[in-house]
């Protein structure tokens, strides 16, 4: 019972890995057999800081261009990128 | 893919506004420090939101509201949900667990170097298995990686991975989202014209107030 549990869960495991190896930039470059799980995990990790990172910048420049704006035009501004998009 | 972009835009958008619109009604005028914290939290409630249930989004929403000084716009955005929530999530024991868990990790770690070093001063070279090494290097990473994402600390093995594909999927489409709309402000910057005609800004929200 517990060696068939592993198996399905190994299954999954490898799943998981390959989609986030088809999701993380950079390592799509080597062949999909060469990137070792450490390799990717590190890729992830710095993917991560990298997506948060722009997050914050992305705060800032927004917060730049909003400064002098008012609620109304703020508003408008997100439904047209919801409308554009 | 557990997560359909199109469903996730319209409500990042709606909480965005929301956020926004309750830190700015909070607090009037502000700097642009606060206003950056402000969008900053907005979006990540927003994120949080639009996935919906999962420990990541509950982890993050927890940190978040931890902070004395996003409590307020957490309560105008959740109302009633707020209070059960905080509730929920300040549980001790789930933190007397990872207390536990990694006193653990640390007694195990002193004796392997002590091992080490006990075998490097013999002189002779460390005979250390190549799989140690690698799942060594591996619950390295990983630790990083959980510290990285909200709520990882409780989580090992395949339930961590999902999260973290589910987690990298949100931030990318949190990225995409903010983009556009920064290109969206900065078109409107630039020129001071409506271009939305009135009838689908109507239909967008009943908690939008436009005065003309």
């Amino acid at each position: 019972m517990s060696s068939r549990r592993s198996r399905i869960s190994e299954e999954e495991i490898n799943e998981l890995i390959s989609k986030l190896q088809s999701l993380v930039p950079e390592s799509r470059r080597r062949g999909s057999n060469r990137a070792s799980a450490t390799k990717l995990l590190k890729e992830t990790c710095n993917y991560i800081k990298s997506l948060q990172q722009e997050v914050d910048d992305l705060s800032d420049r927004l917060s730049d261009l909003m400064a002098g704006m008012d609620n109304n035009s703020a508003q408008a501004d997100i439904i047209r990128s919801l409308l554009s998009s | 893919m557990h997560v359909t972009k199109e469903f996730k835009k319209k409500t990042f958008l709606k909480q965005f506004l929301l956020g926004l619109h309750v830190s700015n009604s909070i607090s009037n005028p502000i700097s642009i420090e606060q206003r950056k914290n402000s969008i900053k939290l907005s979006a990540d409630l927003a994120m949080a939101f639009a996935r919906g249930r999962t420990h990541w989004t509950h982890a993050l929403i927890t940190k978040l509201g931890q902070k004395e000084e996003n409590k307020s716009t957490l309560k105008g955005i959740l109302g009633r949900r707020y209070q059960i929530l905080m509730a929920r999530y300040s549980c001790p024991l789930l933190y007397q667990k990872v207390q536990r868990r990694k006193k653990g990790v640390r007694s195990y770690r002193f004796s392997y170097n002590a091992q080490k070093r006990r075998s490097a001063l013999k002189g002779s070279c460390v005979r250390v298995s190549p799989s140690v090494v690698a799942r060594n290097l591996e619950n390295r990473r990983s630790k990083v990686l959980k510290r990285l994402v909200p709520g990882g600390e409780l989580l090992k093995g395949s339930s961590l991975l999902s999260e973290v594909l589910d987690y990298v999927i949100s931030l990318k489409a949190q990225v995409d989202m903010m983009k556009s709309l920064w290109r969206a402000t900065q078109v409107s910057s630039s020129s001071n014209v409506e271009l939305i005609p009135k009838c689908s800004i109507a239909k967008e929200g009943s908690f939008l107030h436009y005065s003309k």
